[in-house]
């Protein structure tokens, strides 16, 4: 069985193996990402199994915890893994033919030291391992927002990077006062720990933290930077934005509210707040005529749902929220991926130059409209079984509440609906342009999609097969004290 | 407007702060964690300065990733500067000649200052990040005073890389032999206090402190390019 | 006023952060935005070393036999600091690249000309 340590240490060795490759040999910089995250698909794969029966615990150093650093990989780690190898394989191999401009070499570092940091979140066991891991997503975010170099690139990264140190500074305080507190940074162990400590004193670190992770995640104050940075970035790198880098930042403010604190007392506000970034998000989405600040929105719409989703904080709701982040990183990453070739064939982002693309790109115009109507949860895709899934949760609750809400969930998805099918009436039905001759997108950045698009329907129809990995997932972030047992012994 | 808004903000906050604070006793520690790591930490780890030991030894992990995070640092730089088209260099004027003879003589001794600060850290306050801080700052008093003369690119990016691949190398030799764990120290620790202790420890410091001080003095060497 | 005594360093590195945020709320250029980043990130950084502090205690490094290990300070906050040092000098270094070549496109440095993306 191979150590998980693996998973994050081999992109992080490639990455710095790049600069001396580069003077072996240019052309071949750009498979190393693809290489790479193909064995890191095969070994979080391979580790399914064993994950899912029992966590596995890697001491590092070989010192036992709470004495060292340990990587908890149980089932919500190793299903976060496998997202994130799968979506760096495909985008990558969408790379190289994407990315043609500018210092390329050192886009395929930062896009592999991205995803190393992003998994570093998902498996560390120790907090404040997972600032520092937090810190390398975000700072390389920051650097792959303003890879382009234009005038909305420069801009939207430094009001990101604004945002985003304010927030690690103060997760850091956060996390010293809990130091303070407990006189240990093992997340098993101070969640042991949590009663001893009336709840006023807990609410500040409590409200640090969450503030400081939610600025990643995008929850809704502190979302300002995320239609910026989205649309100016490279499309690729949008793509791993909005599918992983938000979703590992919801998975921090969700690993600190359900294992670290007490969440009961904060539900009732939690679900305010999702169905408020909900609402505001899809509205938002339905007056854009930028197509990548259109799904940037979105994002942010599908981020309160899912924050909806975990605030029914029972075995359905929570394996929902799960269920929905993986068909937001599906359907949300091909959409952008088909995007961003159809924005350079049409070199514009405004959503009325893609008239008629439909006919002119056949095949990147299907995908997209695949994506499209996985996102706003037609049957036979993915989208529709983890929506289904947590209206059913909602319904189980019984009260009148969860009934109004579902209310506005529905009428969030009908607004979603009515935003993309204008897309698509475009792109289909309209007119097309002189001048776009007929042609498609190349080879390497339809298998990608391709690929995406045929999980996308094989998942919905068969939602079962996952749902053997997302059951042990709930329960874990349910129920704490497994989790403390598994760690600490 | 604005400003009322933020002092109230910060009002709010601080208040609450300071509430948290009031469990927070100021110089009575009681940390678990703490008080083993000095107690055990010579035993397990063989090095005298017990934050080191802490650093490499049982918090090795985040030192990775911090020495990610400055490999980071330089290449969103070398990236973000990379495409500028303009170079229009102002004219530089020579530095006076207390400067260049100060720095020429100046030079190899702070060399030698980092090389001992980060070859020493675990018997002394220092370490691989301090040493090579130390390291980048005579390289900036040397473009001070020898204006004009700038290191080679391809040495600076071939020690960072080396550096860092050191790091990652050896913890994977502990994962293969020995212990069998990432990181684990594998190397005899032999007599305390002495240079050559406590296992894979100088190595990996005298790893870090060539990175660091080359990274840092690429990105002095790409600033001063644009100005 | 024993409370300041005591509290003394809490209450200065709280100072400072508290400052820090002031400056990056409400300031418009963009150096003195990033001179507020540095200024909070060093108040964080104080905060994290003075919750480890033992009263009368020294550094823990055993350079002399015969050290007490009762009166050594707590290692963990230092190793904290070492990490958040760097991580702090890692974003401003990208900043300043990022305000450089802000610069260069838009002429001035005032955050609130700086809005060529509309709503």
């Amino acid at each position: 069985m191979v150590n998980p340590v693996l998973l994050i240490v081999v992109p992080i060795g490639l990455a710095f193996l790049t600069p001396i490759l580069r003077f072996i040999s240019k052309k071949w910089v750009k498979f190393i990402p693809v290489l790479g995250f193909i064995f890191n698909l095969a070994v979080s794969i391979s580790l399914i199994p064993a994950a899912i029966h029992d966590p596995l615990i890697v001491k590092l150093g070989g010192f036992a915890p709470p004495f060292s650093i340990v990587l908890v990989v149980g089932p919500v780690g190793i299903l976060f893994a496998t997202l994130i190898s799968l979506a760096g394989v495909l985008v990558s191999f969408y790379a190289l033919s994407y990315i043609k401009e500018g210092p390329q070499q050192k886009y395929h570092m930062l896009y592999m030291l991205l995803l190393a940091g992003a998994t570093g979140v998902v498996l560390t066991g120790d907090i404040f391992n997972l600032f520092v891991f937090f810190e390398i997503l975000c700072i390389s975010s920051y650097a792959l927002v303003a890879y382009l170099g234009n005038k909305a690139g420069i801009e939207s990264a430094i009001k990101y990077l604004i945002q985003g140190s304010i927030g690690s500074s103060l997760l850091l305080v956060g996390i010293g006062l809990l130091y303070g507190y407990f006189g240990t940074l093992n997340m098993a162990d101070i969640a042991s720990q949590i009663g001893t400590v009336d709840a006023s004193r807990l609410f500040i670190p409590m409200a640090l933290m969450i503030t400081g992770l939610g600025i990643e995640a995008a929850i809704f104050p502190l979302n300002a930077w995320l239609p910026d940075a989205h649309s100016s970035a490279p499309s690729s790198i949008s793509a791993i934005l909005s599918g992983i880098a938000i979703e590992v930042g919801l998975y921090a403010v969700i690993r600190v509210l359900f294992t670290l604190f007490d969440v009961s007392s904060f539900l009732l506000f939690m679900l305010v707040l999702g169905v408020v970034t909900l609402i505001i998000g899809e509205l938002c989405a339905m007056s854009q005529k930028n197509i990548k600040r259109m799904l940037a929105y979105s994002s942010i719409g599908q981020i309160g749902l899912i924050v909806f989703a975990f605030s029914l904080s029972s075995n359905f709701g929570v394996g929902g929220g799960l269920f929905q982040m993986i068909s937001h990183t599906l359907s949300k990453a091909l959409l952008f991926l088909a995007a961003g070739f159809m924005i350079y064939k049409t070199g514009s982002m405004e959503i009325s130059s893609f008239e008629g693309i439909g006919r002119k790109m056949p095949l990147t115009a299907l995908l997209f409209t695949i994506g499209t109507f996985s996102l706003v949860g037609l049957p036979p895709f993915v989208g529709f079984a983890s929506k289904f899934m947590i209206i059913r949760a909602a319904l189980a609750k019984g009260e009148m509440l969860y009934t109004l809400l579902i209310g506005l969930v529905l009428l969030a998805t009908v607004i979603e609906g009515s935003y993309f099918f204008k897309v698509i009436q475009v792109m289909y039905f309209k007119g097309s342009k002189t001048g776009i001759t007929k042609s498609e997108s190349p080879i390497t950045g339809l298998i990608p999609m391709i690929i995406f698009a045929s999980l996308i329907i094989f998942i919905g129809v068969y939602p079962e097969f996952i749902m053997g990995i997302i059951n042990p997932a709930a329960s874990e972030l349910i129920d704490k004290f497994s989790y403390i047992r598994s760690v600490l012994g | 407007m604005r400003k009322i808004i933020g002092i109230i903000l910060l009002c709010i906050i601080a208040w609450g702060i300071f509430m948290s604070l009031a469990k927070i006793p100021f110089g009575k520690s009681e940390s678990k964690v703490g008080n083993y790591y000095v107690e055990e930490g010579r035993r397990e780890t063989g090095a005298t300065n017990i934050v080191t030991s802490v650093v490499v030894g049982y918090r090795a992990f985040d030192t990775l990733g911090e020495v990610t995070v400055l490999f980071l640092a330089a290449i969103g730089l070398g990236a973000v500067l990379a495409t500028l088209k303009d170079k229009s260099r102002a004219v530089i004027e020579d530095a006076s000649l207390i400067l260049i003879t100060g720095c020429k003589f100046l030079f190899p001794l702070i060399l030698l200052f980092g090389a001992y600060v980060f070859i020493h850290g675990h018997l002394t306050p220092g370490g691989g990040f301090q040493g090579g801080a130390v390291v980048a700052s005579g390289f900036l008093l040397a473009y001070l005073g020898c204006r004009g003369d700038r290191i080679s690119k391809v040495g600076s990016a071939i020690f960072e890389s080396l550096g860092g691949l050191t790091f990652v190398v050896i913890g994977m030799i502990g994962l293969a032999i020995g212990s069998r764990y990432f990181l684990s120290n594998f190397l005899p620790k032999s007599q305390l206090n002495t240079l050559f202790s406590a296992g894979i420890i100088p190595i990996i410091y005298i790893a870090i402190g060539f990175k660091v001080g080359s990274e840092l003095s690429g990105i002095i060497d790409q600033m001063m390019e644009e100005s | 006023m024993a409370f300041l005594q005591d509290y003394i360093y809490y209450i200065g590195a709280f100072g400072l952060v508290f400052i820090g945020l002031f400056i990056m709320l409400t300031k418009h250029n963009l150096i003195k935005v990033i001179i507020g980043l540095s200024i909070l990130e060093t108040g964080v950084n104080l905060f994290l070393i003075s919750v480890g502090y033992i009263t009368n205690g020294t550094a823990p490094i055993f350079s002399k036999p015969g050290l007490n290990v009762r009166e050594m300070v707590d290692p963990v906050p230092q190793a904290l600091v070492l990490t958040a040092i760097v991580i702090g000098l890692a974003v401003l270094a990208l900043v300043l690249a990022l305000s450089i070549r802000l610069y260069k496109h838009f002429g001035t440095l005032d955050l609130r000309k700086i809005k060529e993306l509309k709503w």
